[in-house]
């Protein structure tokens, strides 16, 4: 990416651990990200990438170790709540609103949390639909619209409220493979505005192409990190290559 | 049956279906906020209150709404005060039907998929918010035709309240066999007039199933 990445990391991880009952699930992470980077991050199932990505979202609370998100300690339960509405984030299934058109789940949170005028949320909504392509169907409900379509009305809802970073979990795995394309545009877009983003993806064109450091995770732990570049081509760790030969030679 | 005798009893027994609609109105109403309540204090209320809630709909469901009745009408007067028999009817049947449309609800939050929550928590909703503005309009759908359902379970039971006097559709029946006997046509009238009113809602839940079964 060309964006200039900024010197004080926006996130903050530092010996972070995680348990699910007797699992573990993280072993003392350690992560930074910088304002407008794009980091990706890659590794099996279970390896514990989502995970990171939703304590960085503060939908998971880390058992030990500091989490800085935007300035907030989400380490401290009493102020976790102030990243509410700071963020944004795109889910695998999507999560839109059935009972709502699309400008309808772009509106919602701006009106109800942010307290704006019907007019100005509308304004505001049809921008974002507007920018990921989907102006003409703001009066559609997500039954109406392909899973692409409802994947980039997520995305709009999440950047309407003007948050400061984006997490994306797995975004495209539940899309129809030539569905994918059209989501991974928007954010590429995204990236390319200088977007600070966390990705956590099974499309290792996007992480080759789009990222500026991939993380690759394995049982827990950070296993390698480096550009793409270093990660695909000159990959170190024994684990690394394993991954990268599986989910790239089938 | 005579149709003098027909015309007589239909004038009391609509009488008494005019107590059954305005019982089984108010029943609705008190049943489904109760419900709704305990619904939203099982599932998100504090540990002492949603145990609460949970007590309560299991010690309904465990009794008969006859007791429910007996322990309204005759233990308020039990302790010195004095209770409008229709007002003990419209208490009970909420009080019992509450327990059973709270579980309806409850089954209609749980089925709102985790992601709506987790979503609108990004967004900076409160919960609150979530409740009413995400998670409860989605659980209309899922819940209408139970609830529909219940509504119509409720419906019926209003005649158990003719046991403690009031003079509803059933009790009219009860007098009028009382007095003329032929208890056959008399009460065959009076299941054909509890027909009316609950065959076109059953028919509607039917309709609605199949809709939904397509969508």
């Amino acid at each position: 990416m060309t964006t200039s990445i900024g010197s004080k990391p926006v996130i903050n991880l530092n010996g972070v651990s995680k348990s699910f009952g007797a699992t573990k699930v993280l072993k003392e992470i350690n992560l930074e990200v910088r304002p407008g980077e794009v980091l990706v991050l890659i590794g099996a199932s279970g390896s514990g990438k989502s995970t990171v990505l939703r304590i960085m979202a503060g939908l998971e609370t880390a058992d030990s170790g500091e989490v800085w998100v935007n300035d907030v300690p989400l380490h401290d339960v009493r102020r976790a709540k102030e990243i509410r509405g700071h963020v944004g984030m795109v889910f695998q299934q999507f999560n839109l609103f059935p009972h709502k058109t699309a400008l309808g789940n772009v509106t919602l949170a701006l009106i109800k949390a942010r307290k704006m005028s019907a007019v100005d949320a509308r304004k505001r909504a049809m921008d974002v639909l507007d920018r990921v392509g989907l102006a003409d169907r703001a009066e559609h409900y997500p039954s109406q619209l392909s899973g692409g379509q409802q994947q980039r009305v997520a995305i709009a809802r999440a950047l309407a409220v003007e948050p400061g970073i984006m997490f994306f979990d797995e975004a495209t795995s539940a899309l129809d493979p030539e569905l994918v394309g059209e989501v991974t545009e928007v954010m590429r877009g995204l990236a390319r505005d200088g977007m600070t983003m966390v990705v956590v993806t099974h499309e290792m064109g996007f992480a080759r192409k789009t990222a500026d450091r991939v993380v690759f995770m394995d049982k827990g732990v950070i296993a390698e990190q480096g550009v793409p570049e270093e990660i695909f081509v000159t990959p170190q760790n024994e684990r690394t290559k394993q991954f990268l030969h599986r989910v790239l030679d089938h | 049956m005579s149709t003098e005798l027909l015309t007589t009893s239909l004038s009391i027994l609509l009488h008494g279906l005019v107590a059954t609609l305005l019982l089984s109105a108010a029943s609705i109403v008190g049943g489904t906020l109760i419900g709704l309540l305990a619904a939203v204090l099982r599932s998100f209320g504090p540990w002492g209150s949603a145990r609460v809630a949970k007590l309560y709909t299991e010690l309904f469901r465990g009794t008969p709404v006859l007791i429910t009745l007996m322990f309204i009408y005759f233990g308020v007067s039990y302790f010195g005060y004095a209770i409008d028999v229709f007002a003990a009817g419209v208490v009970g049947l909420s009080v019992y039907q509450g327990a059973y449309i709270a579980e309806v609800f409850r089954s209609g939050i749980e089925a709102v998929p985790e992601g709506q929550w987790e979503v609108s928590q990004i967004l900076g909703l409160g919960k609150t918010q979530t409740f009413f503005s995400v998670v409860l309009p989605q659980t209309g759908k899922i819940v209408l035709p139970p609830l529909i359902g219940q509504y119509l379970s409720l419906i019926k039971d209003t005649s158990i309240v003719s046991m403690i006097g009031l003079s509803e559709l059933m009790h009219g029946g009860q007098a009028i066999v009382d007095r003329v006997g032929k208890p056959v046509e008399i009460y065959g009238l009076v299941a054909v007039l509890y027909f009316v009113v609950c065959f076109p809602l059953s028919q509607w839940v039917r309709h609605h199933d199949r809709r939904s079964l397509l969508s």
